[in-house]
């Protein structure tokens, strides 16, 4: 699966356009504090499936990495991988943000196949080391998501990189 | 204004938000207020019948809250429990969000909420706003 961040607004037309270009700016970032170069194979794993997958983005100035906090690259940075890789595997689009205590970061809706569905999906990324533990957790935060037909945890490893993406019903099966 | 457009508004919103939030930017709280604006408008165009018309409207009443603006906050809770078909998960959440910040208020002012219950100084400051103080008096 070909995954390119440059294309992150077309994929997603209600993102503002301001933040799909900063969410995709600080994922390059992200991807080469880590050493990596556009394009990179990428390991994913989507509801305990592994897919092989390539990532490419337009790169950035990587003396703009001052300016951005750390934590900031590695968690806008994963939303932007997430967000590009759920409308890539399963078509969804972005309905809008959602505020921290709805527990997910994004309301997506799925329209392609069946009746209209709107899922919770909330996002985390790791810069270094593992991505397992943090997305169980994030597994956990989302099932608290209220009116949602699906409830979805996105993690991205930086390091690597890696991404995971599953759903609650997948987790409990 | 079409829902499009105020989805989009309200993501950038609250994105403009939790940045200065986290940076402890002072002016956080009016971006929370922008936020509460845009969720109330979608909450005015989409039916509390939907999901996003409920997420509107929990969103609407929270963001108020992080504005400070504890009075708004107050006031769209009791029109959105009082929506036709509102249900009671929804009115449910709202108490739990008003109790919530009470309680953090509380804490913040823990000698002064040991002689008043910030409920009650709320509601005096509601019966202020809306009548004075002669209404006050009343």
């Amino acid at each position: 699966m070909e995954i390119n961040l440059a294309e992150l607004r077309e994929m997603h037309p209600r993102l503002p356009p301001d933040l799909a270009f900063a969410l995709a700016a600080r994922a390059a970032l992200g991807l080469q504090r880590n050493g990596h170069g556009s394009p990179v194979a990428m390991e994913l794993e989507v509801e305990r499936a592994a897919i092989r997958g390539s990532l490419a983005w337009i790169v950035s100035d990587p003396t703009h990495l001052e300016q951005h906090d750390y934590h900031r690259v590695t968690e806008d940075g994963a939303e932007a991988i997430t967000l590009a890789l759920v409308h890539r595997r399963r078509g969804w689009r972005v309905v809008r943000r959602m505020q921290r205590e709805e527990h997910a970061d994004w309301l997506l809706e799925q329209t392609e196949e069946g009746p209209r569905q709107v899922v919770a999906l909330e996002v985390s990324g790791v810069d270094r080391g593992s991505i397992a533990g943090r997305f169980a957790e994030k597994l956990v935060q989302v099932a608290l998501s209220a009116d949602v037909d699906q409830r979805w945890a996105g993690v991205v490893g930086f390091e690597e990189p890696r991404a995971a993406l599953g759903s609650t019903e997948a987790d409990r099966s | 204004m079409n829902v499009d457009v105020l989805h989009t508004l309200v993501s950038g919103a609250i994105w403009r938000a939790e940045q200065l939030e986290e940076h402890q930017v002072g002016s956080a709280s009016l971006a929370w207020g922008e936020v509460s604006s845009l969720e109330e408008e979608l909450a005015t165009v989409l039916s509390v019948s939907l999901p996003e018309g409920r997420i509107a409207r929990r969103g609407a009443v929270r963001a108020a809250l992080k504005a400070r603006d504890y009075a708004r906050a107050h006031s769209l809770a009791e029109r959105y429990a009082a929506d036709e078909g509102a249900p009671e998960s929804l009115r449910a959440a709202f108490s739990s969000m008003l109790e919530d910040d009470a309680r953090t208020l509380a804490d913040q002012f823990h000698y002064a909420a040991k002689h008043h219950a910030v409920q009650e100084a709320r509601e005096l400051a509601r019966r202020l706003k809306r009548g004075g103080a002669f209404g006050l008096a009343a």
